[in-house]
């Protein structure tokens, strides 16, 4: 394969994994530290994209840019922080069948409430940075090279939050070992509604970073809630490194998929041959942990 | 919310809505076209229409609940199954032309064998992943669907499909399609109630209890799932008699929104409550998805969450809640007398058996022959020696107690008896066979059983009924889908309750019943069983003196009775010298000495390295 088309390939995926690693880094959080796999993590990422098209569009391209990421993560965050006020904290600890059924019911809200709001047709916006550059005589959009790097930011900053933060070390004891944490004295309440908070935010990132480069309707979160899940499941659930190098084989694998004619078709079904696949061989996937 | 005694009350109220919602179905057709003359709705043929959308709903939705309901699964692949029964009809009415009725008959196997194979690879997983992988197939199926185009006509789907020629008479079309979900629902009717359905609850309750008693775990997920899976592809097939078009987006994961509402707005509880959904949920969405169609998704997301949360019976249970409405109205009636008197009545048996215990303390016991021999048993974990060259004898009938410091070695050589470890050298023969290294199934049908660990009970059965499937299990019953698990073992479950004195609550769900009680529930399915050899390890942790005191009663009672033979570890000397016969002590993993309570007792060297220990304890648990 020539270089050049290569490129352009790998940096579409590249892009992929960007925001589908924003995304599913927030849903591996949670699922890290509480427990709880939330359905409705797609819809938190529909309703920012569609706040932060609308307050952009509204304000201007460019300038509207910073406010309609802001909006529209509070958004997200608030919704979050509703969620698992009212909600979450009373499936704590049930089964799965209980947190699936119950926060897959919180999606549908959303879903409605989202075409009863924003109403169900496409919306789109203007990217806040314009332009492209050719290399090896493809060109490439400004902006998904901006999300690659917004993406990395976010990772690195995530990062420092969890090892050099003591909100971080709290996190990380809920994940490892939720008893001691219990018994360290830490307000395990708050700091469920904070991780939680800060998983619809991310999931709420993720929504605006990919807002630009896509039309948006009500419907976005339900796809993405999928891959988000493969993402996690290859990566191992409550695993950030693992969300990152998921979201790269996702982002690559659809990306790659799109190249023939003949397989284009199949990109995501790739996508979930390879979850299956890594799920039948390690159930806990790449870089998690088996539940015991 | 579980009611607790009438439930044959609610039972009778549930088969009458039964009765009332079937009856209902039935006359449909005539109902609507008397309706249609009496000039109050517009047109009869609507209202059979959406009479045959809610049959075939009620048949996907009931399916579903084979998963959710009985076996306790999550799916997000349903309406995948469902849709490839669509695709099965479309295609090969189209494409191949042949005749409805074949494709009908086509469709179902075709979605059971899809189901079968994707089945397998989900139920490589369990529980959460489980739920996550049939996502991922279920995407995988849409994504096929989406892009074969020669086969499926792409993202356009499948159009113009038309119902043969016999089914364009409305009221015709809509009993072909009762009777076919009729037929459907009867069966599978049959299997929830049979020993196959008994499997399915007994997995959904504790799948770790469910392979205990000897139930293939996966086996049986794996056949409910296809069976399901079978179903919804009928349902499916059943669906181009009343839309035209078959389209990829059936197949998309989000689908399976109408299952899952249908199943919890009617009820996981109740064989029938996913119909009664469908007709709920057939008419909402018909008056109100032309003028409110968001408000209607943000209403059915409201009603599922409600129902997870709140009443997770759905509408099925409210004859449940208006039973426990009345007893609070009415007052105490004879249920709450009958749970006003437990109290007492376990005060009287209490003393009955307290003083039948102290008879049966002070009897010698009789030691048979040697039932489980332990030659040279080692076990090593790396470096560490967790138990060394333990050579051991324990006869028939004696009730043998192993103690010794914490680390050494009781509960490992516990899990080398019963097959949850295998040994580093050595061997264990029960009864003259070499059981080595068996699986613990197998070590347990051979009749070494465990009782007295926490949760080993199935808790929303009632007490007879975590006996009558553990027998039907252990029998190699549960494979028989026809006959009606709960007349099957009965009187012989009851006699085992009344044994262990469980008999007046027979008819309660197991988890409401104290710790001890449910120990005693764990006791008698050992006994069900047919141990002929019962290990417990540290029976009494956790529990009261009050309860340490019945249910080592209990055990020693049951065992004399019985002839059983008991091997145990227990930390209270009191429990331990109150019930063995025989005590070997174990040190770093090796035995230290073994004889009787009395010389152990008195041996300089057990007391120089442990019983100095032990006095303190025995001191301590004495005045208690």
């Amino acid at each position: 394969m020539d270089p050049g088309k290569f490129l352009l390939f790998a940096t579409g995926g590249l892009a992929d994994a960007a925001y589908l690693f924003i995304v599913a880094a927030g849903l591996s959080l949670v699922f890290g530290a509480l427990r709880v796999i939330n359905m409705a993590h797609g819809s938190l990422y529909m309703i920012a994209a569609l706040v932060s098209v609308v307050v952009a569009n509204r304000l201007g391209a460019g300038i509207g840019f910073l406010p309609s990421l802001i909006a529209a993560v509070v958004v997200a965050a608030a919704i979050g922080a509703v969620i698992e006020v009212t909600v979450l904290k009373r499936v704590y600890g049930h089964e799965h069948l209980v947190q699936l059924l119950a926060t897959y019911a919180i999606a549908l809200i959303i879903g409605g409430a989202a075409r009863l709001i924003f109403g169900p047709n496409y919306r789109t916006t203007t990217a806040p940075v314009q332009g492209s550059l050719t290399l090896l005589g493809y060109s490439y959009s400004v902006y998904a090279l901006v999300m690659i790097v917004a993406a990395a930011l976010i990772g690195v900053a995530m990062y420092g939050m969890l090892f050099r933060t003591r909100l971080g070390r709290n996190i990380r004891a809920a994940v490892s070992d939720p008893e001691l944490l219990n018994a360290s004295g830490v307000n395990v309440t708050l700091l469920y509604t904070t991780v939680f908070v800060i998983g619809a935010a991310l999931a709420g990132l993720g929504g605006v970073i990919v807002a630009p480069s896509q039309a948006v309707d009500p419907t976005i979160g339900d796809s993405v809630l999928v891959l988000a899940f493969a993402i996690s499941v290859i990566g191992g659930l409550g695993s950030i490194i693992g969300s990152a190098v998921g979201a790269l084989m996702v982002g690559e694998v659809i990306s790659f998929g799109l190249i023939t004619p003949a397989t284009n078709s199949f990109a995501l079904a790739f996508v979930f041959i390879v979850m299956t696949l890594v799920l039948t061989v390690r159930p806990w996937g790449l870089f998690g942990r088996p539940e015991s | 919310m579980r009611s607790l005694l009438p439930r044959r009350q609610a039972d009778r109220v549930r088969w009458g809505l039964s009765i009332l919602l079937l009856v209902l179905a039935a006359i449909v057709p005539p109902a609507s076209q008397y309706l249609e003359a009496q000039g109050l709705i517009e047109s009869s043929r609507f209202e059979i229409v959406l009479g045959v959308t809610a049959l075939i709903l009620a048949l996907w939705a009931i399916s579903y609940n084979l998963m959710l309901g009985y076996a306790g699964m999550v799916s997000f692949a349903h309406a995948a199954y469902y849709g490839v029964g669509a695709y099965t009809v479309a295609i090969l009415l189209q494409r191949y032309n042949i005749s409805y009725y074949a494709a009908l008959a086509i469709a179902p196997a075709v979605a059971a064998v899809v189901g079968i194979v994707t089945g397998f690879v989900a139920l490589r997983a369990v529980r959460l992943y489980f739920s996550l992988l049939t996502l991922a197939i279920s995407q995988l199926l849409y994504s096929v669907a989406e892009g074969w185009y020669g086969l499926t006509g792409g993202d356009n789907g499948i159009n113009g499909i038309t119902a043969p020629d016999q089914l364009t008479d409305y009221p015709t079309l809509y009993y072909f399609v009762f009777l076919i979900v009729g037929v459907s629902l009867l069966l599978m009717f049959i299997l929830v109630r049979s020993p196959f359905g008994a499997a399915l609850l007994a997995i959904r309750e504790n799948r770790e209890r469910a392979r205990s008693v000897g139930i293939n775990v996966k086996a049986y997920e794996l056949a409910v799932y296809t069976i399901a899976a079978l179903f919804a592809g009928l349902a499916g097939a059943l669906f181009p008699l009343v839309q035209p078009s078959v389209v990829p987006s059936m197949l998309f994961w989000t689908e399976n929104a109408t299952p899952v509402v249908v199943t919890l707005l009617g009820g996981v509880g109740a064989f029938l409550g996913p119909g009664l959904g469908a007709f709920i949920y057939t008419g909402l969405y018909n008056s109100l998805s032309r003028d409110f169609p968001y408000q209607l998704d943000v209403l059915l997301g409201a009603v599922v969450l409600g129902v997870v949360l709140v009443a997770p019976g759905g509408f099925a249970s409210v004859p449940d809640l208006l039973a426990q409405l009345r007893r609070r109205i009415v007052g105490e009636g004879p249920v709450a007398a009958e749970a006003e008197t437990k109290g007492e009545a376990m005060q009287m048996l209490d003393v009955t058996r307290a003083v039948e215990a102290h008879a049966i303390q002070v009897e010698p016991v009789a030691r048979g022959e040697v039932l489980l021999k332990l030659e040279n048993l080692s076990k090593s974990f790396g470096g560490l020696r967790a138990v060394e060259g333990v050579n051991l004898e324990i006869h028939e009938g004696d009730r043998h107690a192993i103690i010794g410091p914490n680390g050494a070695g009781k509960s490992t050589l516990f899990n080398l008896i019963t097959g949850r470890m295998r040994p580093s050298a050595g061997r264990v023969w029960f009864d003259g066979r070499d059981i080595t290294g068996r699986p613990p199934h197998l070590i347990a049908k051979a009749g070494i059983g465990r009782a007295f660990q926490i949760t080993m009970i199935f808790p929303r059965l009632t007490v007879l009924q975590n006996l009558q499937y553990a027998m039907l299990a252990h029998r190699g019953r549960t494979v028989q889908p026809w006959g009606l698990a709960d007349r099957i073992y009965r009187d012989e479950a009851m006699q085992l309750l009344d044994a262990v004195g469980l008999g007046p609550y027979a008819d309660l769900p197991a988890g409401q019943l104290s710790h001890g009680d449910q120990r005693a529930i764990e006791l008698a399915i050992s006994l069900a069983l047919g141990s002929r050899m019962i290990l417990l390890d540290e029976p009494t942790a956790g529990m009261s003196a009050f309860e340490t005191r019945k249910a080592m009663e209990l055990v020693r009672r049951i065992a004399t009775e019985r002839n059983l033979t008991l091997l145990f570890c227990e930390h209270d000397m009191s429990v331990v010298f109150g019930t063995a016969r025989t005590v070997t002590v174990m040190h770093q993993g090796r035995i230290l000495t073994q004889g009787t309570p009395e010389e152990v007792r008195s041996d300089p060297e057990v007391q120089a390295v442990y019983l100095g220990e032990l006095d303190v304890e025995d001191e301590e648990a004495a005045p208690a």
